[in-house]
């Protein structure tokens, strides 16, 4: 029942994996098939956890601990909550497809470009299954090297400059969060995150947060994210910012929110204004940018602001929300990514004012990019929605202006996500889109379409995550009860 | 009879289904017929339901406060969404206001999908345009089905969708895709002030259920911001003011969807809103009155706008803008039934309207200015008699529907006896005034007379029966049938079966009940203010001894619909904009995207600094290792 060994597994098999693809000295294709072997088998495992995570249980399951540093108090802990079985699922579905679309544009130098999204798939799971801080941390920095380079080999003509930033800002919150490890560690005599005690400590936990806020990222600590999305592979952006930039919020709601009760609720307003004015000035910038990938950016910058607006709203349909929104965007942003990179393939440019006409006769991209557009903008009986409506119901119950703000940003996400949706698919054909520009190939619609169709599934039964993410029937007692 | 519900709802979505996945492989003429039986099945599911409803009455106490029990069966198929102690259920509520609406929505839906195939017949994405239309018709259902409230929201937004993608269906027009986009921000506005006010109630019960939602007690000021929130979805998808602009640009999509969206059945959801909630409006009666004053307000200006227009379907969408006037007057100030009613007639011979209008302009290929289409009756005998109908009907003459439904909408508010009940009295007859002129302004312009050279030019025969296909003509029948005979259901002062129906899930508010004087009075004034109308109308455009008044001022306004438009041009969308842009350009580039840049920069600048420190030279090290034992001499004998 317990299947412990499980949770390890999904970490070490795409490592395993990466190493294997490294080494041996396969042809183009085969490597790619290898690859998205493991990958595909990471999903396989991943239904298996879910199918034998017990909701009704309260605590941390399918569990693996080992001593690692004794006398320090660090061990190999990790294991699984209700919400972090969601996230890994995420986590595998989303790097499935974003390794298939390597495999399907066959990118240059594929043993380092399969070894690389199958380390960074490990890492990422890593981060989500991690019980203990130094391993939490070991994690996050190892999700990053891989990105670092996929970025700088694999991406746009401007991609150094994006590398840099991208390097400078993660590092920046890195060091800081080592740094609050350290201390806490020092004073808790224990880097366990299950055992160890919750802490006052307001510097520590704007440690913490300043990684999470720049990872997420909330306003203004989105310099980096413009840049990066625009010049990395679509694949990699679609993983950045559908899967990495959850592990920043992730981080809110495992690390900065249960353990540093006290100081979560000192800076409540402060960190809600700065997730509020991510949601508000994301949606503008969204709404003015002259790019498929700007609006994809800006909207994914609101959207991290909306859920985080949920974490810190501390009630119980701010958490279940909160957690279904990462699920539900995490989806809708890989597809998305995917999408543009399909029209990037066809047309060569992401930029409204050479595109445009695409539906006309391609009802497959069409109906691709209306579905998840509608979708994205949370259209009444989506699963954004659904998470969208338990965020402000349940921030509402802090204080009404937080949910005005979010029902404002709801009418601005209509307003640039149907100005997407039309500059692509509608008016006259832009002048970059060719009569023969091919209508989505069976090959990309077997990526974009099993994410599209979980979305649907989510859409029809959101209780599925929003219900089975916390145990008990108060996620704010659980969470403040530090998920015991 | 909840499994009538369920057949009634699915039955749509499962033609959708159907489409999308035949795809290609689907001949095109499939398409048109699997949408269309899944509507008629939904409609037989319809009938089921409606034959098994029971209605329990709300229990009243002697203090005047009323419990409203679930005025129907409930049945729930999962839990949609659940978090914490709250958990809404995917839930369909059967009871006399949701069949009756179920009736109507697949009865004239199917008609009008029907009469589509011959419509969209030879358009290249036909197929598109039925995996739309069945789509929308299960939203549609959802939305009247709904057993609670956020079940109904979810109906709401899709609705809204379906209306988007339909309204932009030929979307290589500009025109049409701005106008899909603008019906959607504006429904997305009343979506979230909808929203808020579930917040509230969320926050103060736990739940969306309409019992909880309809027996809770809050404050003045809470329950009247709840209703408020309703009232804002309302007003949006209904095109009410203030957010009505959208409805006459939405007349880009094909004529079917303007037939059945935006006048039989989607645009009528707000009415259908406020009787539903009824109970929470009740406790907040000034919103309630602020609805039917909006109401009044509409169908007056909308009347107004309509007598300028030159488009033969923007004439009909401001009429039907109008027409929605006169049921959020009536539901607004209590006579629920009263505006259901005129709702289902409404149903008959606005789509009637359309559907004829769809003919001439389909003999015309694709002319939909009124002022060339003269004569066209001589060509058209039978869109021309069903045209007369519906017109008939729009205007309240007797026999005809109209007539039954709008008079009793009227006689409500003099029922209420006060100084605003009899402005809204007024505002109704002076209503049917203009229904009376634009409609018939429409009548003369286009149908009588001998064929304009235009008409002659342009006109071509089609079908066997050279006015369109069968599949045309029959709804088009049937339609004409319904509205000059679908009014004799009830006539108030002396049977009235359908209030009757109604009554367990939105009785009549006793002030809002008029007597039998009221009534005949009340029928008196409005059908005489009706002929006045045509009458001015066949003076003016059929015999042409009357000038148009010459006002140029007066036509400037209209013209420009009383510069709505102009003004939230100006006061939200560009001044939105405009802050998006100056974000960007004047904080976004040079502040948050320069941070990164510049940091990395100044660590190069300071290690390129500090590089120059590392001379080589012992000498300078020594110096360095002097000064920084000093420095810490320093300060420790300070410390100290």
């Amino acid at each position: 029942m317990s299947a412990s060994y499980l949770t390890s597994i999904l970490i070490w098999l795409p490592v395993a994996g990466a190493i294997l693809v490294w080494l041996l000295p396969l042809s183009r294709y085969a490597t790619g098939a290898l690859a998205m072997l493991f990958s595909l088998a990471e999903v396989g495992l991943w239904i298996e956890q879910a199918a034998r995570f017990d909701f009704s249980r309260p605590g941390l399951q399918m569990e693996e601990r080992a001593r690692w540093f004794g006398d320090l108090g660090v061990s190999y802990h990790v294991g699984v909550y209700g919400f972090s079985v969601w996230l890994v699922g995420l986590t595998v579905v989303a790097m499935a497809a974003a390794t298939g679309y390597g495999f399907w544009v066959g990118r240059d130098r594929p043993r380092g470009y399969f070894a690389l999204m199958l380390l960074l798939t490990g890492a990422t799971v890593g981060v989500f299954v991690a019980q203990d801080l130094v391993v939490f941390y070991a994690f996050f920095e190892a999700m990053l090297i891989p990105l670092y380079v996929l970025i700088g080999v694999w991406g746009g003509a401007r991609r150094m400059d994006a590398t840099i930033k991208f390097v400078l800002y993660t590092m920046a919150g890195s060091l800081l969060m080592l740094a609050a490890i350290v201390a806490y560690g020092l004073q808790a005599h224990t880097f366990d995150l299950v055992d160890g005690p919750a802490s006052g400590s307001r510097w520590l936990f704007l440690g913490f947060m300043l990684a999470f806020v720049i990872k997420a990222p909330l306003f203004p600590f989105h310099g980096w994210l413009p840049d990066t999305y625009r010049e990395a592979p679509p694949e990699v952006t679609a993983v950045l910012s559908g899967v990495i930039a959850k592990a920043g919020l992730y981080g809110m709601l495992r690390i900065a929110i249960p353990k540093f009760p006290d100081p979560a609720s000192f800076y409540r307003t402060a960190v809600l204004a700065l997730a509020a004015a991510a949601l508000v000035y994301g949606s503008l910038l969204a709404f003015r940018s002259t790019d498929f990938r700007g609006v994809v950016a800006y909207s994914s910058l609101a959207q991290s602001g909306l859920i985080a607006l949920g974490l810190f709203a501390g009630t119980d349909l701010g958490f279940d929300g909160a957690v279904l929104q990462m699920v539900a965007h995490g989806l809708v942003s890989t597809s998305l990514f995917l999408i543009a990179g399909v029209v990037e393939r066809r047309t060569t440019t992401g930029e409204f004012r050479l595109l445009g006409g695409m539906a006309r006769g391609r009802p497959a991209l069409a109906t691709l990019l209306i579905a998840v557009g509608v979708i994205s903008l949370a259209v009444p009986g989506s699963a954004n929605f659904a998470g969208e409506f338990l965020i402000l119901a349940g921030v509402f119950q802090r204080a009404w202006w937080w949910a005005a703000i979010g029902a404002g940003a709801i009418v601005l996400a209509a307003m640039y996500m149907l100005r997407l949706i039309s500059a692509v698919l509608h008016d006259a054909r832009g002048s970059t889109v060719a009569d023969e520009a091919l209508d989505v190939r069976p090959g990309e619609l077997a990526l974009i379409a099993p994410l599209v169709a979980g979305l649907l599934l989510l859409s029809a039964w959101p209780a599925a995550i929003s219900h089975h993410s916390f145990f008990g029937n108060s996620p704010a007692a659980t969470v403040k009860g530090q998920f015991k | 009879m909840t499994g009538g519900a369920w057949l009634c709802l699915l039955a749509p979505l499962g033609g959708t289904i159907a489409i999308l996945l035949g795809g290609n492989r689907l001949p095109r003429v499939a398409a048109g017929w699997i949408a269309t039986s899944s509507v008629f099945v939904a409609f037989a599911g319809a009938v089921w339901a409606f034959i098994g409803v029971r209605g329990p009455q709300p229990t009243c106490g002697a203090l005047g406060g009323c419990f409203y029990p679930p005025p129907g069966e409930l049945t729930t198929a999962w839990t949609w969404l659940a978090s914490g102690h709250f958990s809404v259920g995917l839930q369909l509520l059967v009871d006399p206001l949701s069949t009756v609406m179920m009736l109507i929505v697949s009865g004239v839906g199917g008609l009008i999908v029907l009469y589509s195939i011959g419509y969209m017949h030879g358009d290249p994405e036909e197929r598109r345009y039925f995996a739309y239309i069945a789509f929308f018709v299960f939203s549609m259902l959802l939305l009247v089905e709904g057993g609670n409230l956020l079940m109904l929201l979810v109906g709401w937004g899709l609705v809204g969708l379906s209306s988007y993608l339909l309204i932009g269906f030929w979307h290589e027009r500009p025109s049409a895709v701005q106008a899909a986009k603008k019906a959607f921000v504006m429904n997305a506005f009343g979506d979230a002030t909808m929203a808020l006010a579930f917040f509230i109630l969320i926050a103060h019960t736990g739940s969306l259920s309409f019992e909880s939602a309809f027996n809770v007690h809050l404050s003045s000021t809470t329950q009247s911001l709840v209703a408020l929130g309703l009232l804002g979805g309302a007003a949006a998808k209904s095109a009410q003011i203030p957010l009505q602009t959208w409805l006459p640009d939405a007349m880009e999509g094909p004529t079917p969807v303007s037939a059945l969206i935006h006048a039989a059945t989607m645009v009528t959801a707000g009415v259908y809103l406020i009787a539903r909630t009824h109970p929470i409006f009740e406790q907040a009666r000034t919103v309630e009155l602020i609805a039917a004053g909006i109401g009044a307000l509409t169908l007056l200006v909308a009347g107004l706008i309509a007598l300028v227009q030159t488009d033969i379907k923007r004439v009909i969408a401001y009429s039907t803008m109008s027409q929605i006037g006169y049921m959020f007057l009536g539901v607004g100030v209590g006579a629920y039934s009263s505006g259901m009613f005129h709702l289902m007639t409404h149903a008959f011979f606005k789509a009637l309207l359309f559907m004829t209008a769809g003919l001439a302009i389909h003999a015309l290929s694709g002319e939909q200015d009124i002022r060339k289409m003269r004569g066209l009756g001589k060509l058209m005998p039978f869109t021309k008699w069903c045209f007369l109908a519906g017109a008939l009907a729009l205007v309240g003459i007797p026999p005809f529907s109209g007539f039954f439904s709008k008079d009793s909408i009227i006689a409500s508010a003099a029922a209420l006896g006060t100084w605003y009940g009899w402005i809204f009295w007024l505002c109704g007859v002076a209503g049917a005034l203009l229904t009376g002129l634009y409609t018939f302004r429409l009548w003369f312009l286009v149908f009588p007379g001998e064929p304009s050279a235009f008409v002659q030019e342009h006109h071509h025969k089609e079908g066997r029966f050279g006015e369109g296909h069968w599949t045309m003509l029959v709804p088009v029948g049937v339609l004409a049938v319904l509205a000059t005979v679908g009014g004799w259901l009830q006539w108030a002062p002396l049977w009235h079966p359908f209030t009757n129906w109604l009554a367990p899930a939105a009785s009549t508010l006793a002030a809002a009940a008029p007597t039998n004087t009221q009534e005949y009075y009340t029928s008196a004034a409005t059908v005489i203010a009706g002929l006045v109308g045509i009458a001015i109308a066949w003076a003016i455009y059929s015999e042409e001894r009357v000038k148009i008044p010459y006002a140029p001022f007066a036509q400037r306004v209209l013209e420009n619909k009383f510069y709505f438009d102009a003004l939230y041009d100006r006061l939200f969308y560009r001044p939105a904009a405009a802050i998006a842009t100056d974000l960007r350009i004047d904080f976004e580039e040079p502040v948050i995207l320069q941070t990164g840049p510049d940091l990395g920069e100044t660590t190069l600048e300071a290690g390129g600094m500090v590089r120059r420190l590392q001379t080589g030279f012992l000498r300078t090290y020594v110096l360095f290792l002097a000064f920084g034992a000093a420095a810490v001499v320093l300060a420790f004998l300070i410390a100290k």
